[in-house]
């Protein structure tokens, strides 16, 4: 039955080897991609799937191992050479150039004398037959996310590879666009004979989509096998390397069907805490408009949280909800609105007024705003409080030493002492110092964007808890998320934000799949 | 004189003046689209001066110094390109460490040496001269002023309509982008520094064997500068840059001019009047526009 096992794989790996100092990305890693199939790679961040296939791109290069492309050994030094030979990547960022144009951007890296006339058309002819609707004189910056994942997917196919990669490609995608990708997709591979290789963290979809699937697990290969003799339990084991039980373990994974929102036993969320007229919110946005370009990304969003409940703040990405954590970490100034605080409008021009205002903010991107790399854990953990370590603008080490000390053992930060470097800090680690900074200054409301982004299990699951204690100390916990999983796992009620307004708020009692779906997609009844 | 002549006066002069000013800006807003902000333009212009008239004084020919001008001004961006775009030093470092270095070369090598002064001919076109007030200014002029006429549409056609051009706008904004699409970023970068510096050149080259047939010390005086802030002024499109080079030429011509119209003022403050009209302008014009996004981000691979 099985006759593609028979084929000579479009491309073998074999013993291939990659290593970042003392880091082992890659541990001999054997992969064989047959024509005609969609193989999954699968695997938690951080277990080399990025570092695989930026080797098969020639971006990185391996130091041992083979690559087979069909039956010839092949070197790939530069992503002209990965060109050549027909492989063709459809990037997790996207790789288009904003201010260019549709047929502009695909012709990229094409050479000879430039045929507007007939790039587009090529670009219509691809469009019309992998249905993949697309106006070749738009600018990629008035696309949305799903149209630019199209122009990607065109840019890729026009090209004609044998071999297509893509790497975690619905991670900005709504459902309706995620399964009209797979069935472009199945189309590929059914009617073409190409190879795909769908790198994916998430479960639901390698089981739904794939015909083979490989796991990596810490940067080796821990399974390989037919998809459909496989189950999402199996997987999920062997991606983590142990049982799979708790619900938010699950959730994380993505391997919690959407269909089934109600909670487990044990991790229920806290009982309800509403807001109530009765009851003020500790946090509130009222009206907040933000605009880039002349477009709002915020639209009005008016949205309280009241002290002891989490409130999730969810919706696809590229809707506003990491623009909501940038505003509240005072990276941007709204154009109108206001952000109170305990009832108290915040002024958001003075740098730190949030802060000062009593919100604590655990940012998306904690590399970014929310820590120092180089510097070192007690410096991370008394930025913020500087006052309580020096006397007269000269610092106490000794003070901050000590408070240092008492976080790290009370939120379970491990590091060799307080003056090692944050950067060489695990990735749970260092969220564990953005959390233990920003909860010992007593908020009264904490903002938590995007807290699990990249953290291994052990992690998630720590962060999760902290959550919930905070919120049953009292604090005001807003969870922004794109993990609809996530957000049901933790939230007593979930705000859905769409085109930058809040276009539902449910208690989590009543957050339905499809109601949460409807709204998503912007239908508010 | 009249009124009318001395209008006259001050638009051929100030024509003259935007000439360098045009062609180096041409230059730098290629290198910019590309991500390079070159401010290493001032050493490429003085270097071209220098060599200009070094060459004019040797050969006996303007035209050929000027041809020797330019390739100075290519000279100088091969080095900025390899040092910035290859061996990845700042390019603001080796923008200033150029243009400290081509300023006292230039200075010394003036002192030991002595040149005799060479011009280009000039175009002088019966009966249109006498058109007034524009005549002089359009049809009164050295001849690589007419070769600028043509240098303005070529580039203007290499970036928006060429494949190097086009593949010039992806590196300026996203290096990543244009690299996983398989063109060499750190190459471009360094090509369009080339074409930088063959404009830059010959607009040093024309001050120097066009304009005033001699090489003083210092004599760009950081024009090269306000080609910079010509781009910026400009938006990054390449009408409005040379209509801020018009603007800086006309500052230019009127300080030269006012003594002889009769106005009293100190001369030096006259002389910072065309840089405190680029840097008024850039703050009306440059703040709401959009400026390359990897603009002085230097690109490495594996680095995102």
């Amino acid at each position: 039955m099985d006759v593609d096992d028979q084929l000579t794989p479009a491309l073998t790996l074999r013993g291939v080897s990659k290593r970042y100092g003392p880091v082992v990305a890659c541990d001999a890693v054997d992969l064989a991609v047959r024509p005609g199939e969609i193989h999954g790679l699968l695997g938690e961040n951080g277990a080399g799937k990025s570092t695989l296939m930026k080797i098969l791109l020639g971006l990185v290069h391996r130091d041992a191992g083979t690559i087979t492309r069909g039956t010839e050994p092949v070197e790939i030094d530069s992503p002209q050479v990965a060109a050549d030979l027909g492989l063709g990547m459809v990037h997790q960022h996207f790789s288009l150039i904003e201010p260019l144009t549709v047929w502009e951007n695909v012709i990229l890296g094409d050479t000879g004398r430039i045929d507007r006339a007939a790039a587009c058309a090529q670009v219509e002819e691809v469009s019309r037959r992998y249905g993949l609707p697309i106006d070749p004189h738009a600018r990629i910056d008035r696309l949305s996310a799903g149209e630019r994942q199209r122009v990607e997917l065109i840019k890729c196919l026009r090209r004609d590879p044998s071999i297509l990669i893509l790497d975690e490609p619905t991670s900005v995608l709504t459902q309706a666009e995620s399964a009209e990708l797979f069935t472009v997709l199945r189309r590929v591979v059914q009617a073409e004979r190409r190879a795909v290789i769908l790198i994916s963290h998430k479960l639901a979809e390698i089981m739904a989509a794939t015909d083979r699937v490989t796991v990596l697990r810490r940067g080796a290969v821990a399974f390989h096998g037919a998809t459909k003799d496989t189950t999402a339990q199996q997987l999920a084991r062997q991606m983590v390397g142990r049982e799979v039980s708790l619900q938010s373990e699950s959730a994380a994974l993505g391997l919690l069907p959407v269909e089934r929102p109600e909670p487990v036993e044990g991790v229920a969320p806290a009982a309800g805490n509403a807001a109530t007229p009765e009851r003020p919110a500790a946090l509130r946005l009222r009206e907040v408009t933000l605009l880039v370009g002349g477009l709002p990304v915020l639209d009005k969003l008016s949205l309280d949280v009241a002290p002891g409940e989490i409130v999730g703040l969810y919706g696809v990405e590229g809707n506003g909800q990491a623009t909501v954590g940038e505003l509240l970490s005072g990276l941007l100034v709204p154009d109108s609105g206001t952000v109170e605080l305990d009832g108290r409008p915040v002024d958001l021009v003075r740098p730190g007024a949030l802060h000062t205002a009593g919100l604590g903010i655990v940012p998306e991107d904690r590399h970014h705003s929310g820590v120092v790399l180089d510097m070192s854990v007690a410096e991370n953990l008394v930025m913020k409080s500087l006052a309580g370590v020096t006397a007269r603008g000269v610092l106490s080490r000794r003070k901050m030493h000590r408070i240092a000390q008492r976080q790290m053992a009370e939120f379970n930060i491990v590091a060799p002492s307080p003056d090692t470097p944050l950067r060489s800090l695990s990735g749970g680690n260092q969220q564990r110092v953005v959390l233990a900074r920003e909860l010992s200054a007593g908020p009264k409301a904490l903002v938590a964007a995007q807290p699990t982004h990249g953290l291994d299990v052990g992690a998630i699951e720590d962060m999760y808890v902290r959550l919930r204690q905070a919120a049953a100390e009292g604090v005001a916990v807003l969870l922004i998320s794109t993990e609809l999983e996530e957000v049901m796992a933790l939230a007593n009620r979930i705000a859905v934000i769409s085109s930058g307004r809040i276009v539902g708020v449910l208690p989590t009692a009543e957050a339905t799949a499809e109601r949460l779906g409807m709204l998503v997609g912007g239908v508010s009844h | 004189m009249s009124a009318a002549d001395n209008i006259a006066t001050i638009l051929s002069s100030g024509a003259r003046l935007t000439v360098p000013l045009a062609f180096a800006a041409c230059g730098e807003y290629v290198a910019q689209r590309a991500g390079t902000l070159n401010i290493s333009v001032e050493a490429m212009m003085l270097g071209a001066a220098f060599g200009s008239i070094a060459v004019a004084s040797a050969t006996g020919s303007a035209t050929i110094g000027l041809v020797a001008g330019a390739l100075v001004g290519v000279a100088v961006a091969f080095v900025h390109g390899i040092l910035s775009h290859r061996v990845q030093i700042n390019t603001f470092v080796v923008g200033l460490v150029l243009n400290a270095l081509v300023l006292g070369l230039t200075s010394y090598l003036i002192t030991v040496s002595t040149f005799t002064g060479h011009q280009v001919w000039q175009v002088d076109i019966p009966v249109l001269r006498d058109i007034p007030i524009i005549g002089p200014m359009l049809f009164v002029q050295r001849w690589p002023v007419y070769l600028l006429l043509a240098v303005v549409p070529l580039t203007w056609w290499l970036v928006e309509r060429s494949r190097w051009g086009l593949e010039l706008r992806a590196v300026g904004e996203n290096p990543q982008a244009a690299d996983v699409s398989g063109i060499e970023v750190n190459k471009r970068r360094r090509q369009a520094l080339l074409w930088c510096g063959l404009l830059a050149g010959l607009g040093g080259a024309y001050l120097a064997v066009g304009e005033v047939g001699s090489f003083n010390q210092n004599m760009t005086a950081g024009r090269g500068y306000l080609v910079i802030a010509a781009v910026i002024f400009g938006a990054w499109r390449l009408g409005r840059t040379l209509i801020g080079c018009v603007v800086f030429g006309l500052a230019d011509a009127m300080r030269l001019a006012l003594p002889a119209l009769g106005v009293t003022m100190n001369s030096q403050l006259l002389i910072a009047a065309p840089y405190l009209l680029a840097l008024l302008a850039m703050l009306v014009f440059a703040t709401a526009h959009r400026e390359p996004r990897a603009l002085a981000q230097p690109f490495q691979r594996g680095t995102t």
